[in-house]
C-alpha cells in the first residue's frame, strides 16, 4: 500500500512566469498564502523554508529543493522543523491555451498530513488565483492559519 | 463511501446567491461551460440533462436533493460515451458554504464502479470549469477554452 496523495489542478488566467513569480516572492506569498513566505536560493540541492513572513524564526516547513526549472516545474522535500515524516510537493506549471494549469502534487504524505493539506491547498490556491486575476487575494488568506482557527473558536 | 470519487473544493468571492445562479442558469453556465446548459424543474425527482449546442444530451439524471443556495445532489449518467454510459449511474453532489466574504464551494462525483472510467473523465473536467466559473464570477469573465464546445469532444 503506497503512501497517500493528493493532487490539486487549478487553470489561472496568467503566464507561467508570474503563477512561478508568485509562489517564491515574498511579498506576493504573504498575501494568499497565510502570512508566510518562502525562502531559498531555488537551486536543487539547496535548503527551503516556510516562515511567517513578520516572525521569520517561527518556521512552518523545511525541506530541500529537488527540482527546479523555472517557471515549469519546482520539486521540493517538506516536513515540519520537529518532525521525521518526509513528504514530497511538486508544482507544475504549464501554458494551457490562453492561461496557465497549475497542478500541485503532494505525496508520500500520512494520513494526518493528507487530513491538513487537504483543507490547506484548496484554500492557498484559490486565493492564489484570485489575487492574480483580480490584484488582490482572498482576505482569509492574509492572515496565519493559527490566528484564523482563534477567530474562529 | 463509494468505489470511486473526485471531490474538489474551491473558494470564490461571491454571494451563495450568485453561486448558486451560476451553476444552474442557463445563460450563466454557457459562458464557463462549454457552452453547456442544464434543462430541470429542479425539483426533488424531477429530471436533469445536460445539453450540448448541436443539440445532444451529454448526460442525465434527477434531481435527488435540492436545497437552494446551499446543497445540491443530481444523478448522473453520461449519454454520449458508451463506455462511461456503461458504468451507469453517478452522484454528484454540489455543497455551497459561506466563509467570511467567500462561497467555500465543495463538488464531489461518486460512482459504485471501482476504478471508473467515468470518474477519471470528470476528474479532467471538473478543475477547468469550476476555474473558469470563479474567474466568471470574480472578474466578469470565463476563461476563453471553456467558451466553446471543443471539436476533440466530439
Amino acid at each position: 500500500m503506497s503512501k497517500p496523495k493528493f493532487v490539486y489542478v487549478v487553470y489561472i488566467q496568467a503566464t507561467p512566469e508570474k503563477v512561478w513569480q508568485a509562489l517564491i516572492d515574498p511579498e506576493m506569498t504573504k498575501d494568499y498564502w497565510g502570512r508566510h513566505r518562502n525562502t531559498s536560493d531555488w537551486k536543487p540541492g539547496s535548503a527551503w523554508r516556510h516562515e511567517n513572513y513578520d516572525e521569520p524564526d517561527d518556521v512552518a516547513i523545511v525541506g530541500t529543493v529537488v527540482e527546479s526549472n523555472r517557471p515549469h516545474r519546482l520539486v521540493l522535500t517538506w516536513k515540519r522543523p520537529e518532525g521525521n515524516d518526509v513528504s514530497r510537493v511538486t508544482f507544475d506549471v504549464e501554458a494551457y491555451k490562453d492561461s496557465v494549469r497549475l497542478t500541485v502534487t503532494h505525496e508520500e504524505l500520512t494520513a494526518e498530513m493528507l487530513q491538513a493539506i487537504s483543507a490547506g491547498w484548496p484554500a492557498v490556491l484559490s486565493s492564489l488565483k484570485t489575487m492574480l486575476e483580480t490584484g488582490a487575494s482572498m482576505p482569509m488568506t492574509r492572515q496565519p492559519w493559527h490566528v484564523r482557527a482563534a477567530v474562529r473558536n | 463511501m463509494s468505489e470511486s470519487s473526485f471531490v474538489y473544493v474551491t473558494y470564490i468571492r461571491t454571494t451563495p446567491e450568485k453561486l448558486w445562479q451560476a451553476l444552474i442558469d442557463p445563460e450563466f453556465t454557457r459562458k464557463y461551460w462549454f457552452q453547456a446548459w442544464q434543462e430541470s424543474e429542479w425539483k426533488p425527482g424531477a429530471s436533469w440533462r445536460l445539453m450540448v449546442p448541436d443539440g445532444r444530451v451529454t448526460d442525465s439524471g434527477e434531481v435527488i436533493e435540492i436545497e437552494p443556495h446551499r446543497r445540491l445532489v443530481l444523478s448522473w449518467r453520461n449519454e454520449f460515451k458508451p463506455e462511461l454510459r456503461a458504468e451507469g449511474y453517478s452522484r454528484l453532489t454540489y455543497l455551497l458554504e459561506p466563509q467570511g466574504d467567500t462561497v467555500k464551494l465543495t463538488v464531489m462525483h461518486e460512482i459504485d464502479v471501482p476504478k471508473a472510467k467515468f470518474i477519471e473523465a470528470v476528474s479532467n473536467g471538473w478543475p477547468h470549469i469550476l476555474a473558469s466559473l470563479k474567474s466568471l464570477l470574480e472578474t466578469g469573465a470565463s476563461l476563453e477554452a471553456t467558451r466553446r464546445w471543443p471539436k476533440e469532444k466530439m
